[in-house]
């Protein structure tokens, strides 16, 4: 049943409702409203400078499943994603458990795990560009190899996760670290009585109470990869024969969109992405109850 | 708080190290140098080389007319980006250049001031000065929008440090394309051991490499009417396989040159020959080995095999920049008198004279040649005479030319397989033609 407000719960309401307007109108107009604009937009042939903007039906939906450019590229990421995720994943959980014990010069080594995080991706991508570089680069000189990393199809978006993992290994120990200090110590000291190794407390204990850092770490994780833009677009030359074979699907958006002007196709293709997204999230909400733990 | 204070302190350096940064990005996007007056008349423009001398011209424009001229530079990919969300939102710069890629599309939502009347009452400006296949592509139903701001040319940069080394005689201006091929292969066989090759023609090379082939051997890129491909034409498909089975043997592996820029190359003593523009001449003068550069004209296909060089059988591809206001800027009359002087013959003889660029009113290019005491310019100058200066191809929104760039890639990988490349080049560009057509 409900009940009347008071009038004192109807002035904190009010007072409540001013407060968060901003975030609300802000809300509104930088995230509602083009939402529904890219929604529009996706069912038009858009005009010069968003002048003239023609509907077109389901015309641009129509060129999207006939264009093969759009699956490559979302085979790209998705590729990118299934291999940069899990490796990023486990190796900074690893690290994480080993940070989180008290041992000599602890801060300095997560310092130094945290630090690509705080350099800017366009500068750490240069470095990367020289350091693959076939002819002149740092990693072909010491290993006194030939190999053309960046320009060979077959490994050239292998590069890229090992970019992405280094880049992406800091952040995730940090997440990592905050929830291994949330586990009590007692449930070690009980398990250690009762003759529980540390390899064993780490899967029976440390990774079902870690579950919601997990679960959150994969979900964040998962659309950061399939968003993949900066990494390809500035390690590679676009007359790379690799090129096709890591040119992401956000890429191509920003291609249409922002290149070619064709925002009306760019939105559709973000449409599509947001499809895409969405069942993936979907599935993982669903897998949540049988795997994370909430304490 | 012993448990946090590593955290502390990565987060100190990171915020201090993410501060710096943003610091340095700034720094790249120019700040004006402190002129009189409060008024601002705010300037877009793409090529930081440029920054400087053109500065240094507008603040004679600024002291004179108590205005301080901001200038603003973005990469030439932001730049169009920026300008399109500009002219979407109404937030554009006062002046700014203007491109032969994206003029027609500017012009026709009428984002450009019209600029006749201005022209008209003004007795310094006569619009017949200028080149006019560039006033032309300014120019929409008659009416001006954009006044040429220079124009550009294409010549040879050889490096005789490594023709000495292999006791080849430096090219002439009298020499073929098939001369140009012949002693880039010597050069990459000869330098095998060194690294060195003989010239760079990536696919995306095209104002200052293959263009220039195409229409050296009578070939044409668009068709004139610009609604369809070139590139079956009999006389391209000769250039491309050119390309294909003379120049790119001399040129590092297409590998290589997705990994690295030609510039790069050639600055690091890698390469012995290097067609460039002259808006790129900037990037070599002051060289550490710069004594070891010459410029040569670009060679000529002797099309009709007399053994002598037509003016049609030497091409340099060019094309020049607009000046344009903003339709809707607050200043027009400011923003007009600001490009009055960007173009008047005093500022287009300083451009030349500071080395920023050619000129865009005929004439007034001769001081670029003297503009580096140690590096002679006269072949950007020469070709004028000796030679026929083509347009650069473009259509109305130029789409298809990185297109035809992504699909020719695969013709560089493979140069046996340019034929077939090539009837692929013809459908992509056609089918962008046609939409843009649409």
């Amino acid at each position: 049943m409900k009940r009347k407000m008071t009038p004192r719960q109807k002035n904190e309401a009010k007072w409540g409702l001013i407060f968060v307007a901003p975030t609300i109108i802000g809300l509104l107009i930088l995230n509602y409203y083009p939402i529904f604009e890219t929604v529009y937009q996706s069912f038009c042939k858009t005009g010069d400078f968003g002048i003239g903007n023609k509907f077109i039906g389901l015309k641009n939906y129509i060129t999207l499943f006939h264009d093969k450019e759009v699956f490559q590229t979302l085979f790209n990421a998705v590729k990118y994603a299934a291999v940069s995720l899990p490796l990023t994943i486990i190796i900074s959980l690893v690290l994480a458990v080993l940070l989180n014990r008290k041992m000599k010069g602890r801060g300095i080594y997560r310092t130094i795990f945290f630090l690509p995080m705080v350099c800017a991706p366009a500068a750490t991508a240069m470095v990367w560009k020289w350091i693959f570089n076939q002819q002149y680069g740092l990693l072909n000189h010491i290993l006194g190899i030939d190999v053309a990393w960046v320009t060979n199809p077959a490994i050239a978006w292998l590069c890229i996760v090992i970019i992405g993992v280094w880049g992406g290994i800091g952040n995730n120990m940090i997440l990592f670290l905050g929830g291994l200090q949330d586990i009590p110590k007692d449930y070690y000291e009980a398990a250690a009585i009762d003759g529980s190794t540390g390899v064993h407390s780490f899967f029976h204990i440390t990774i079902p109470l870690l579950s919601p850092m997990l679960f959150f770490v994969i979900q964040t994780g998962i659309i950061g990869a399939l968003q993949l833009f900066d990494l390809p677009y500035m390690v590679m030359d676009k007359s790379s024969r690799a090129w096709p074979t890591v040119k992401s699907i956000t890429y191509l958006f920003y291609e249409y969109a922002f290149e070619r002007s064709d925002r009306g196709y760019g939105a559709t293709i973000v449409m599509f992405m947001i499809v895409i997204i969405g069942i993936i999230t979907f599935i993982l909400q669903k897998s949540e109850k049988k795997w994370v733990h909430y304490e | 708080m012993r448990k946090n204070s590593w955290l502390k302190k990565g987060l100190a350096i990171g915020l201090s190290t993410a501060f710096v940064l943003s610091l340095a990005g700034c720094g790249g996007s120019g700040e004006n140098s402190g002129s009189s007056g409060d008024k601002t008349i705010r300037v877009g423009i793409w090529d930081n080389n440029q920054l400087a001398g053109l500065q240094q011209i507008a603040d004679e424009w600024g002291e004179e007319n108590g205005y301080d001229v901001e200038f603003q530079v973005t990469d030439w990919d932001s730049y169009w980006t920026m300008l399109e969300a500009g002219v979407q939102g109404g937030e554009m710069p006062d002046v700014f250049w203007m491109h032969s890629n994206n003029a027609l599309k500017y012009m026709q939502a009428g984002a450009m001031l019209n600029l006749d009347d201005y022209i008209e009452n003004d007795d310094t400006m006569n619009i017949d000065d200028f080149y006019p296949d560039i006033t032309n592509l300014y120019t929409l139903d008659g009416s001006h929008y954009a006044i040429p701001k220079d124009h550009d040319t294409i010549a040879v940069i050889y490096n005789k440090a490594i023709f000495d080394k292999y006791g080849i005689e430096y090219p002439t201006s009298d020499w073929t394309w098939q001369d140009f091929a012949d002693i880039a292969q010597e050069i990459s066989e000869k330098g095998a051991a060194d690294g060195v090759y003989g010239t760079y023609c990536n696919s995306g090379d095209v104002q200052n490499f293959w263009y220039n082939v195409i229409y050296a051997f009578g070939g044409k890129v668009i068709s004139d009417d610009k609604t369809e491909s070139g590139f079956d034409d009999p006389a391209t498909v000769e250039a491309m396989d050119f390309i294909a089975n003379e120049i790119l043997p001399g040129c590092p592996p297409a590998d290589a040159m997705a990994n690295t820029g030609g510039d790069t190359m050639f600055q690091s003593g890698l390469l012995g020959m290097l067609p460039q523009g002259s808006y790129d001449v900037i990037k070599y003068y002051d060289a550490d080995n710069v004594d070891d550069y010459g410029w040569v004209m670009l060679p000529y296909a002797d099309v009709n095999g007399d053994g002598q060089c037509q003016k049609e059988e030497r091409v340099s591809i060019y094309n020049g920049l607009g000046w344009a206001a903003y339709a809707n800027t607050d200043d027009p009359d400011a923003a007009y008198s600001l490009i009055s002087h960007f173009c008047s013959e005093e500022s287009q003889k300083k451009q030349a004279e500071l080395g920023v660029t050619l000129a865009g009113r005929m004439g007034c290019s001769d001081p670029f040649q003297e503009a580096y005491s140690n590096m002679d310019m006269t072949p950007f100058i020469d070709i004028e005479d000796a030679g026929t200066l083509v347009m650069r191809p473009y259509s109305k929104e130029s789409n298809w030319e990185s297109d035809i760039c992504d699909v020719l890639v695969s013709a560089w990988s493979d140069p046996s397989t340019m034929d077939e490349v090539l009837t692929e080049v013809v459908d992509t560009m056609n089918a962008d033609l046609a939409e843009e057509n649409e």
